[in-house]
C-alpha cells in the first residue's frame, strides 16, 4: 500500500476514516502467510540458555540469529547463537534447495570453548576488512568474539589483534557494523546492558518454592555502549567517550542504524531496558549528540522510561523519513515513532491495530515487506522474561505468540496474526528474530531464536502475485556490502526510500541484501542509491522480480 | 526500622543552592537552570512542572550535567518506583559529565539507599568524600550507608562525627538514631529521633522510626500519635500504616486496625515481588492473623499465618503464632509442628503455651 500521488484522497479518506473510530479495511489481498519449514529445511538448531535454579538474569535473555551468506553464493546461509557457557554456536550452509548443512565444526565458530562463565547473547555481521567476505561478532555476558572469514567456509578468531573483545565482565547485547564517518571502512557499534556479576546474583521474588525470579533491570546499574573505529589495518580504537555514545545509564538491549534526519551520514538509535531510549545524531566529524529530548524519541507519551528490547527503523509511512519501532514489556505497548521530518517524532504506539501487543513482551523484531505490496510491515516475536511470570500474574505466560501487523497506510496498520498460518499460533519464548529471503523466491523468510527451544525457520507464502526487486550493493569506495546506502524507488505506485542495513532486531543480524516489494509495478522507473558518503547512482527502468547487483561506480 | 527510606533534604538547598549559582551566566540556559534548580529544592509539588522544564532543556544543552542532575532529583522526589531507575541513570550522566558535581553524588547515594543499595551509596559517598572531606551531610548518608550494611557501630561514629560539626543537623541526628535503635539502645535512639524532630526535621521517616520506637517500648499512646502523623505527611509509605495497625491492636482499637491494613493492601496490592512489598505484605498477613487470634476466629486467624509463612519461610514469629492458633482451633499434632519450627527459627511459643501444647499432645487424640 504505497500512498503515490495519485491515490492521496483515497489515503487521506482512510486516515479520517479511522479517526472517527471506524475499523480498518479487512485486510491486505495478499496476506503474508508463514509456514514452519525448520524440519524440511533440516535446521536442528537448541538454544541452551544455562537455566539454574540461581536464576541467573543473562539465562533468559536468550540470544540471536542472523543471516549471512558467507561464502557469497547468493543464498544466505544461517548462524545461531547459543547462550551457556560450553553451549555452541551453529552455522548452517544454504544448500539452494531449501536445505541447509550444519558447518560448524568445519568453519571454527562454535564459540564452545569461550569459557564456563561466558554467555553468548547477540551477534553482528558485517565486511570490517573489506575483503567481499561477510565477517561475524559474537557479543557476550564476558568478552565477544571478531570471526573473520576466510574465505574458505572457515573463520579465525582475530579479537586479540582487533582489539573489541570488551571487558571481561561487560554485557554487551546488539550489535553492528556500520561506517560512521564515511571513512569506506565499517566501525563497530556493541550496545551494553547492565553492570550484573555471576557471583553477586540476588536473590529476586518470593522466598516460596518454585517462586525465585529473574531480577528487575533496574537493581542494577547501567554501562556504557561502545563504538569502535577501524583503523582499516585489522584493529579497532575504543572511541565511546571521545565520540559522545558513552553514556553510563545506558541499559542497551537494542541497536538500529538509520538516517533519521536524511543528512546522509547514520545515526544510531539505542532501545535502553526500563530507562530512556538514546537518539545520537551524527554531527559528521566523528561525534554524535544525544538528541533524544529533543526528538522525543525516549519515553512513552506520560514520560516514562519503557523497557525496550529489540528495535528497528524504516519509512512506514512514506514520507521519507524513518520511523523508529521499539519492543517493549508486558504492559507496555511497543512503541512506534513516526518521524516527522523535522527532527521531532510522534509516538504512534496506539496506532489502531497495535493494541494487541498489550499483554506481550515483545523481542526481536523486523519491519519488511512481507506481502510485497510496497510497504514496511511488523513482525514481533515475543515471550516473558519471567518463566515461573504465571505464579505472580496469571494473565500473563511465558511463551507468547508472535505478532504480525500489515501496514495499511495512514498510520494505520492490522494484527493479521490469526490469518499468518498455524506456525504463528504456536507459542514460544522469542527472543532473536532475523529476515532475509533464504531461497531467492522473492518473498523475505523469517528465522527465530527461542529459549531453550528449537529455533523455526519459517517461509513466506504469502505475497502471491506481487513483485519485488532484491539488491546487492557491492561497494568500492564505500564498504564493500553497501552498508548505510540509501536506496530511492520510483514505480507506478510510488516512491520508496530504504537504506541498506542488517542490524536491527534484538541480539540479531538480518540479511545485508535490500528487499524492495514493488506491489503491481513489473518495473522501477528510476532507481537511485545514494552511497556512505554521498555518491550517487541512478538506475531507469529495473526490471522486477531479479536480484539485482550493483556496483558502486568510483570516478577517477 | 531497617532500610528506611529516607527522604531528607534539610539543608541540603544550603549546599547545592550556591553551587548552582556558580554555574549561573547571563545566558537563558543558565537562568532557567537556576530557577528550575530553586524549585527542584523547594517545590517537591512542582515535580512534573520541573520535569517538563528540565527535558525542555537538555533538548536544547543535552550535555548540561546540572540538568541531568536536577532532572534526577526531580525523579526521585516524584517517588514513582518506574522513575527510580531514571532517576539514577540521570544522576550518574550527570556525574560522567561532570565528576565534581558532589550534589548529583549525594542524591545518587540517597536514591541507591532507597533501591536497597548501600554499598553502591558507601561507593558514592566515599569517592565525594575524597573531593570534599569532612563534608558532614555526605558524612551523615555515609552513616546511614554503614547501617544498613550491618555496620551500626561505624554508622554511630559517622553520625557522631556530622554532628559535632553541627549539633542541630536534623538528617545525622536522624542516622544516628537509627544506629543507636540497631544497637539495641532504643531509649537513646527515640531521644535521637525526638532530638531530630526538635531540630526541623519533621520528615514522615522520622516519625515512622520513632513511632516504631514508641511501639516497641509500649508507649502505645505516643506511638499512634506519632505514626498517624507521619502517614498523614505521606499517605503512600506502607510502612508507618503497618506500624499504626499494629498500635491500634495493641490498644485494643480492632476496627481502626483493620482499616488501617486495608489501605497498606491498596498501596501493596496482592504480589509483592520486591523484597520490601513482600515484607510489608507478611506483616499485614501478620496483623490480621493476630487481630483474629484477639477475636477469637481461630479458623481465620490460621488462615492468615499461613500466608504469613507461605510467603516468608524464614519468619519465625509466622510459625509462632501459626502454631497458638492451631492450639486454640485443638489441632495439637498442627500446633506441635509449628511450634518446632517457631522454635528453630529463634521464636518460641511462651512457656504457657508451650506447657498447655504439650499437656494436650500428651493427651489421648484430640479431634484431630
Amino acid at each position: 500500500m504505497i500512498a503515490p500521488a495519485a491515490r492521496l484522497p483515497l489515503c487521506c479518506a482512510l486516515g479520517l476514516a479511522l479517526a472517527a473510530g471506524q475499523k480498518p479495511p479487512a485486510s491486505s489481498p495478499r496476506p503474508a502467510r508463514f509456514a514452519d519449514v525448520t524440519a524440511a529445511a533440516k535446521i536442528a538448531f537448541v538454544h541452551r540458555s544455562g537455566a539454574s535454579p540461581d536464576k541467573r538474569m543473562v539465562e533468559t535473555f536468550g540470544s540471536g540469529v542472523a543471516w549471512i551468506d558467507y561464502d557469497n553464493d547468493g543464498f544466505p546461509d544461517l548462524f545461531f547463537v547459543n547462550g551457556a557457557p560450553g553451549s555452541s554456536n551453529a552455522l548452517y550452509h544454504n544448500n539452494r534447495d531449501g536445505t541447509f548443512t550444519d558447518v560448524t565444526a568445519r568453519a571454527g565458530v562454535a564459540g564452545a570453548a569461550a569459557g564456563d562463565r561466558v554467555f553468548k547473547t547477540g551477534v553482528a555481521v558485517g565486511d570490517f576488512d573489506n575483503d567481499g567476505y561477510l565477517d561475524l561478532y559474537v557479543t557476550a555476558l564476558g568478552p565477544n568474539t571478531l570471526y573473520r572469514n576466510n574465505h574458505d567456509g572457515t573463520f579465525t578468531d582475530v579479537t586479540a589483534k582487533a582489539g573489541v573483545a570488551g571487558a571481561a565482565e561487560r554485557w554487551s547485547t546488539s550489535a553492528g557494523f556500520f561506517d560512521y564517518d564515511h571513512d569506506g571502512r565499517l566501525d563497530l557499534f556493541v550496545a551494553s546492558y547492565v553492570d550484573y556479576r555471576l557471583d553477586s546474583n540476588p536473590y529476586c521474588g518470593q522466598k516460596k518454592d518454585g517462586y525465585r525470579m529473574y531480577c528487575d533491570p533496574k537493581i542494577f546499574d547501567g554501562t556504557a555502549d561502545r563504538l569502535y573505529h577501524n583503523n582499516g589495518d585489522g584493529t579497532f580504537t575504543d572511541v565511546s567517550q571521545r565520540a559522545g555514545i558513552a553514556n553510563p545509564a545506558g541499559k542497551g538491549l537494542g541497536v538500529t542504524f538509520c538516517d533519521v534526519d536524511r543528512d546522509g551520514w547514520p545515526d544510531i538509535y539505542v532501545a535502553n531496558d526500563t530507562v530512556r531510549n538514546f537518539l545520537y545524531r551524527n554531527k559528521h566529524d566523528g561525534t554524535f549528540e544525544d538528541v533524544t529530548y529533543a526528538a522525543g524519541v525516549g519515553f512513552d507519551g506520560n514520560g516514562k522510561p519503557r523497557a525496550g528490547m529489540g528495535v528497528d527503523c524504516g519509512d512506514l509511512d512514506g514520507n521519507g523519513f524513518p520511523d523508529l519501532f521499539v519492543t517493549n514489556f508486558s504492559e507496555e505497548l511497543n512503541a512506534l515513532f513516526m518521524n516527522r521530518g523535522d527532527g521531532t517524532f510522534d509516538d504512534k504506539a496506539s496506532a489502531p491495530g497495535l493494541r494487541s501487543a498489550y499483554l506481550a513482551l515483545g523481542f526481536g523484531t523486523k519491519l519488511f515487506d512481507m506481502d510485497n505490496d510496497g510497504d514496511l510491515d511488523i513482525y514481533v516475536t515475543n515471550g516473558h522474561v519471567i518463566d515461573n511470570v504465571k505464579l505472580y500474574q496469571p494473565n500473563l505466560s511465558y511463551a507468547q505468540r508472535d505478532l504480525l501487523y500489515e501496514n495499511l497506510g495512514g498510520g494505520a496498520f492490522q494484527d493479521v496474526t490469526a490469518q499468518g498460518g498455524p506456525a504463528l499460533q504456536v507459542e514460544r519464548v522469542g527472543r532473536g528474530l532475523a529476515v532475509a529471503d533464504f531461497d531467492n523466491d522473492g518473498k523475505l523468510d523469517v528465522v527465530i531464536s527461542s529459549v531453550d527451544r528449537p529455533a523455526v525457520l519459517l517461509k513466506n507464502q504469502g505475497g502471491a502475485g506481487a513483485n519485488w526487486l532484491t539488491i546487492q550493493a557491492r561497494g568500492h569506495r564505500s564498504n564493500a556490502f553497501g552498508l548505510g546506502a540509501v536506496v530511492t524507488a520510483e514505480t507506478s505506485e510510488g516512491t520508496q526510500v530504504r537504506e541498506i542495513s542488517n542490524v536491527a532486531s534484538y541480539l540479531s543480524a538480518s540479511d545485508t541484501r535490500l528487499h524492495l516489494g514493488l506491489g503491481r509495478a513489473t518495473v522501477v522507473k528510476r532507481l537511485e542509491i545514494a552511497w556512505p558518503g554521498g555518491a550517487r547512482q541512478v538506475l531507469e527502468n529495473v526490471k522486477s522480480n531479479q536480484v539485482l547487483v550493483i556496483d558502486e561506480e568510483v570516478r577517477q | 526500622m531497617s532500610r528506611s527510606r529516607t527522604r531528607i533534604m534539610i539543608g541540603l538547598a544550603a549546599v547545592l543552592l550556591p553551587s548552582m549559582h556558580a554555574f549561573a551566566q547571563s545566558t537563558s540556559i543558565d537562568e532557567r537552570l537556576t530557577r528550575v534548580a530553586a524549585d527542584v529544592f523547594s517545590r517537591t509539588d512542582r515535580a512534573d512542572a520541573n520535569i517538563a522544564e528540565l527535558k525542555s532543556i537538555l533538548a536544547i544543552d543535552p550535555r548540561s550535567a546540572q540538568a541531568h542532575m536536577l532532572l534526577g532529583i526531580a525523579y526521585r522526589t516524584k517517588g514513582s518506583s518506574d522513575l527510580m531507575g531514571e532517576a539514577a541513570g540521570e544522576l550518574r550522566q550527570a556525574i560522567d559529565l561532570d565528576p565534581s558535581l558532589i550534589p548529583a553524588r549525594l542524591y545518587l547515594s540517597h536514591l541507591y539507599l532507597d533501591l536497597g543499595r548501600p554499598e553502591r551509596a558507601r561507593e558514592e559517598l566515599q569517592a565525594a568524600l575524597t573531593r570534599m572531606p569532612g563534608q558532614s551531610q555526605l558524612q551523615a548518608l555515609l552513616a546511614e550507608s554503614e547501617r544498613q550494611l550491618g555496620q551500626p557501630d561505624g554508622a554511630l561514629d559517622l553520625a557522631t562525627q556530622a554532628l559535632a560539626a553541627n549539633p542541630s543537623f536534623a538528617e545525622a541526628r536522624y542516622y544516628q538514631g537509627l544506629a543507636l535503635y540497631d544497637l539495641k539502645r532504643r531509649d537513646e535512639a527515640i531521644q535521637a529521633f525526638e532530638q531530630a524532630l526538635k531540630d526541623g526535621g519533621r520528615r514522615p521517616e522520622v516519625y515512622g522510626s520513632l513511632g516504631a520506637a514508641y511501639l516497641e517500648a509500649g508507649r502505645i499512646d505516643e506511638a499512634i500519635a506519632t505514626l498517624t502523623e507521619a502517614v498523614k505527611l505521606d499517605t503512600a509509605r506502607p510502612q508507618p500504616m503497618v506500624a499504626l495497625a499494629r498500635a491500634f491492636r495493641l490498644k485494643g482499637q480492632l476496627a481502626r486496625a483493620e482499616a488501617a491494613l486495608t489501605t497498606v493492601r491498596s498501596l501493596v496490592g496482592p504480589t509483592a515481588v520486591s523484597a520490601a512489598d513482600q515484607q510489608i505484605l507478611r506483616d499485614v498477613y501478620l496483623e490480621e492473623g493476630l487481630i483474629r487470634l484477639k477475636q477469637a476466629k481461630f479458623d481465620a486467624a490460621a488462615q492468615s499465618l499461613r500466608k504469613v509463612v507461605d510467603l516468608d519461610p524464614t519468619y519465625g514469629p509466622g510459625y509462632r503464632y501459626l502454631a497458638e492458633a492451631y492450639l486454640r482451633q485443638g489441632l495439637y499434632a498442627r500446633a506441635q509442628d509449628q511450634a518446632t519450627r517457631a522454635d528453630k527459627l529463634g521464636s518460641p511459643l511462651p512457656d504457657d503455651l508451650q506447657k498447655t501444647l504439650q499437656s494436650k499432645v500428651r493427651a489421648p487424640k484430640g479431634p484431630e
